[in-house]
């Protein structure tokens, strides 16, 4: 039922890309979504490609993986496709069937519509697979301190976003344990309607939740034992360094972005026929 | 013993109450007072308090009257809390409730942490709080994927690492296997030798609180009895009225001496082989052999025969965390038997008795399983296969429910996966979903029988919320949730984990009648080597997920190194046995206390007539 979930896909390797530091990783990802959404035509598209490409290959995660993450979102991916061809007007009609008309713009603004969400979907599956999820909140927590300024609980806010992560795999066996101890007992999670099926899950929910309290309580007891909040002046064990790694990444986002732009702004004296055939409206 | 100079702690006739108990004294007027390098065991009952005591001392709870002071500090003063808690660790029961990192030095630092200790320091701390339980190799694993005994010492490395001078140790040892209880007592025992830590034990393992400089023995929150070791389990018809058992060791000598062998109370095996031989020297015996042990040797097949065969299982298959659970399994279990099934943490047993009831199914009966082209010149892959009585688990067509009504499985802690508002609702539960077209009467009738036969009144109980029962009785309703379908065969992961000595003691009678009155084979999964000796008929030993021998008890802990090197142990009788083999005297027996004690008897007796 629930055996086969690796929280955070998570792939154990050691390469460049997961060697290099978290907050610049997110920095990274950050930068490339800007750059996604701010390429106007095919060209910037192009380049973020050429960087994902890159990325993907020092990652050293296989291909494979990194498109599995696609499967999620495919359904929203080939709706938004086909909404997007059917509606999108233009002036060069290609098919006219009934009330279905596709005009060449459509087909383009579809495909561009379709690459960009598909390397979205891709760049953020590479840091979650690069990157182990205590590695992402201590760069999250690194990256958010600069809220201290202005009273942001961000220690206490990453404190509980590792708690979480911790708890995640005890608490995914522990639910294994309790569906199992019910199955023995009858309970049938498989068949009925909507509505059986929600019923048949409070066997399991009262217990995981009782369960989850009683951790809770001790995890409270274990913390005030280990002197938690004994001073302000708390310090941290581990630290963050940047790396040459970092300053390559930061280097090929930063190129990425002005690329993106100049694309934008010269894109047409780049082939003029081809990007008169594949400019997007 | 270590020469005691100041005392530490203190208690001044101290009480406390949990909110909403009634006036109930969880702590009832203790006085105690603890000495540094001292080396102090509590015993007790569960709910008499001991759990509440260690809270006490460094300021989790506080006490409603009294006065505990800590290194001369008052506990009661709110300034103090933090330089107690430096200065005083505990270590929990569960070490999966103590971890707040999911990298193992992340957690280790984080008492420092918040001490404010600098960084540098933090490293040093960490490496030798690591060094000092033997996990240093671990520094950068996940503690999910450990052992409880690795865990647990990790947990012990997160307490070192603030630097205490005294180090608490609340059932720590409760939920671990054999070995893992070895791991974290040798631990303790060297802090308290080696660096002079004061250590206070917690526990239900008496062979553990042998192991103190003193030994205090609590109930319903008073402290009954205080002294060495020895000293207190002298008097063992006292301790039964404090709800404690007679160790086993000394039922055995009490047993010998009714038989007018006079051995001196002694609490360690070795030692009471000693005095056995020394006790028959004087008799003039110095080698003696005695009748063979009688076996009840009933392996008829039955209707409800157990058969598996070459059963192979790998979870998370095609991930890189694969992990081969189970390798060949090939076992009979006969009808009629009280099986015991042995093996350290993670050695399959889990897996092996989840397939029983086909909660892990087989590949055959699952839906994803495809046949393999057959290659030449390779022999065909045998298929895994598991029959129970008339069911085929590899048939698809297999009625899977009916099936897991006849075959009751009894989970580690049943009492966490109880959620019914009322005892009558959650026993019903299991009946209602078998028996979808049972008359109101019939279902009341079914869990009337079986809310009576786990030993609790049915009128008492029936309208209870299963949360309002204490931890026994919350088991024995669990245990009636599954006996409620009247399976013919009983299968119980741990029974009696986590239960007080008399409370092991009632669930392993309840098991009996069971197997008496209800159900015709019974399998118990346990860590716990007296258990199986005392109770079953034959055992299987698991190991690397396979099964590494499968035999009666006697035969079972006669390959004492084997047991040993896999991380297991052997009963109290086979030490016995081994310390008089070496003085030349041959005891067969099948490994009962009793029985031991029939076999010493009929050698002091015999020669005494002849």
């Amino acid at each position: 039922m629930l055996n086969d979930v690796t929280f955070g896909q998570y792939y154990p390797a050691k390469s460049f890309m997961h060697k290099s530091d978290p907050r610049i990783k997110l920095l990274a990802l950050i930068a490339y979504i800007v750059a996604l959404f701010l390429a106007k035509n095919f060209y910037g598209l192009a380049a973020c490609a050429l960087v994902l490409i890159f990325a993907v290959i020092f990652s050293r995660v296989p291909l494979g993986s990194v498109l599995r993450s696609v499967k999620a979102i495919i359904f929203l991916l080939v709706f938004t496709a086909v909404l997007n061809l059917f509606f999108h007007g233009g002036e060069h009609l290609l098919v006219h069937w009934g009330i279905i008309k596709i005009y060449r713009e459509g087909i383009i603004f579809t495909v561009f519509f379709v690459l960009r969400l598909f390397f979205l979907v891709m760049g953020s599956a590479l840091l979650t697979l690069t990157t182990t999820p205590v590695e992402l909140t201590d760069g999250i927590e690194s990256l958010l301190t600069p809220l201290k300024w202005v009273r942001f609980p961000v220690h206490e806010l990453a404190l509980i976003m590792s708690i979480a992560l911790r708890f995640i795999p005890t608490l995914i066996d522990e639910t294994n344990r309790i569906i199992a101890a019910q199955k023995a007992r009858g309970a049938d999670f498989e068949s009925g309607n909507i509505f059986k099926r929600i019923k048949a899950i409070v066997p399991v929910l009262i217990p995981l939740l009782i369960s989850a309290f009683r951790r809770a309580e001790e995890l409270g007891d274990a913390m005030d034992a280990r002197c938690y909040s004994a001073t302000k002046n708390r310090t941290k064990y581990k630290k963050l360094r940047f790396g040459w790694r970092d300053l390559i990444i930061f280097l090929t986002f930063a190129s990425l972005i002005t690329g993106v732009v100049l694309f934008n702004i010269y894109a047409a004296e780049i082939f003029p026929q081809i990007y008169e055939y594949i400019k997007l409206s | 013993m270590t020469e005691l100079s100041e005392n530490v702690i203190s208690f001044e006739n101290v009480k406390f109450s949990y909110s909403g108990s009634d006036g109930v004294y969880a702590v009832n007027g203790v006085n105690l007072e603890v000495g540094r390098g001292e080396f102090l065991s509590v015993i007790g009952h569960n709910g008499s308090g001991k759990s509440t005591l260690a809270r006490l001392i460094n300021g989790l709870l506080e006490a409603d009257s009294g006065k505990i002071t800590v290194f001369g500090m008052d506990v009661a003063e709110g300034k103090n809390s933090i330089e107690i808690r430096k200065r005083v660790g505990i270590v929990f029961q569960n070490p999966d409730n103590q971890m707040v990192a999911s990298i193992v030095e992340d957690d280790v630092a984080f008492g420092p942490e918040n001490l404010g200790v600098p960084r540098s320091e933090i490293g040093e701390r960490i490496d030798w709080a690591l060094r000092a339980v033997g996990m240093d190799e671990f520094r950068h694993s996940t503690p999910t994927r450990l052992s409880g005994g690795q865990k647990q010492r990790i947990a012990v490395a997160g307490v070192l690492a603030i630097k205490p001078e005294i180090i608490i140790l609340d059932e720590s040892t409760a939920m671990l296997d054999p070995k893992g209880r070895r791991e974290v007592i040798e631990v303790v025992q060297k802090l308290n030798k080696e660096e002079g830590m004061t250590v206070i034990l917690i526990t239900h393992f008496m062979e553990e609180a042998l192991l103190a400089d003193r030994t205090i023995v609590m109930n319903r929150g008073e402290i009954v009895l205080s002294g060495t070791p020895e000293e207190i389990f002298e008097n063992g018809d006292k301790l039964e009225a404090y709800n404690l058992c007679l160790p086993k060791i000394t039922e055995i000598i009490n047993s010998l001496n009714e038989a007018g062998m006079n051995l001196k109370n002694v609490l360690r095996p070795e030692e009471l082989a000693e005095e056995i031989s020394e006790s028959f020297k004087s008799k003039g015996i110095t080698s003696a052999e005695s009748s063979p042990a009688t076996f009840s040797e009933n392996l008829c097949t039955g209707e409800w025969d157990i058969d598996i065969k070459n059963l192979t299982f790998t979870y998370s298959k095609k991930s890189p965390f694969a992990t081969k659970a189970l390798n060949g399994i090939d076992l009979h279990i006969a009808e009629g038997e009280f099986f015991g099934i042995i093996g350290h943490t993670g050695s399959g047993k889990s897996t092996l008795v989840q397939h029983l009831n086909a909660l892990i199914k087989l590949p055959q009966a699952g839906k994803k399983f495809k046949k393999k082209k057959e290659k030449k010149g390779q022999p065909k892959p045998v298929l895994p296969s598991i029959t129970v009585g008339r069911f085929n688990l590899a048939d698809k067509k297999c009625d899977f429910r009916a099936l897991r009504a006849s075959v009751g499985m009894v989970f580690q802690y049943p009492e966490y996966q109880l959620f019914a508002e009322s005892v009558f609702a959650d026993v019903a539960f299991g009946f209602k979903n078998f028996n979808k077209q049972a008359t109101t009467e019939e279902a009341e009738k079914a869990v009337r029988e079986s809310i009576e036969i786990v030993g609790l009144d049915y009128n008492e109980v029936k309208d209870k919320s299963p949360f309002d029962l204490s931890g026994g009785q919350k088991r024995r309703v669990a245990i009636a949730g599954v006996i409620v379908t009247r399976p013919e065969i009983l299968i119980l992961d741990e029974p009696a984990a986590g239960l007080d000595p008399l409370g092991k003691k009632e669930i392993m009678e309840l098991l009996h009648k069971l197997h008496r009155e209800w159900c015709k084979t019974v399998i118990i999964v346990s860590h716990d080597m007296d258990e199986i000796a005392e109770n079953c008929t034959r055992a299987a030993v698991l190991a690397g997920g396979g099964v590494v021998s499968c035999d009666s008890p006697s035969a079972l802990f006669s390959e004492r190194d084997k047991l040993l090197s896999l991380g297991l142990d052997v009963p109290l009788t086979s030490k016995l046995c081994d310390g008089l083999e070496r003085s030349g005297i041959t005891v067969r027996c099948d490994c009962t206390a009793a029985d031991f004690a029939a076999k010493v008897k009929e050698i002091y007796g015999g020669r005494a007539d002849a």
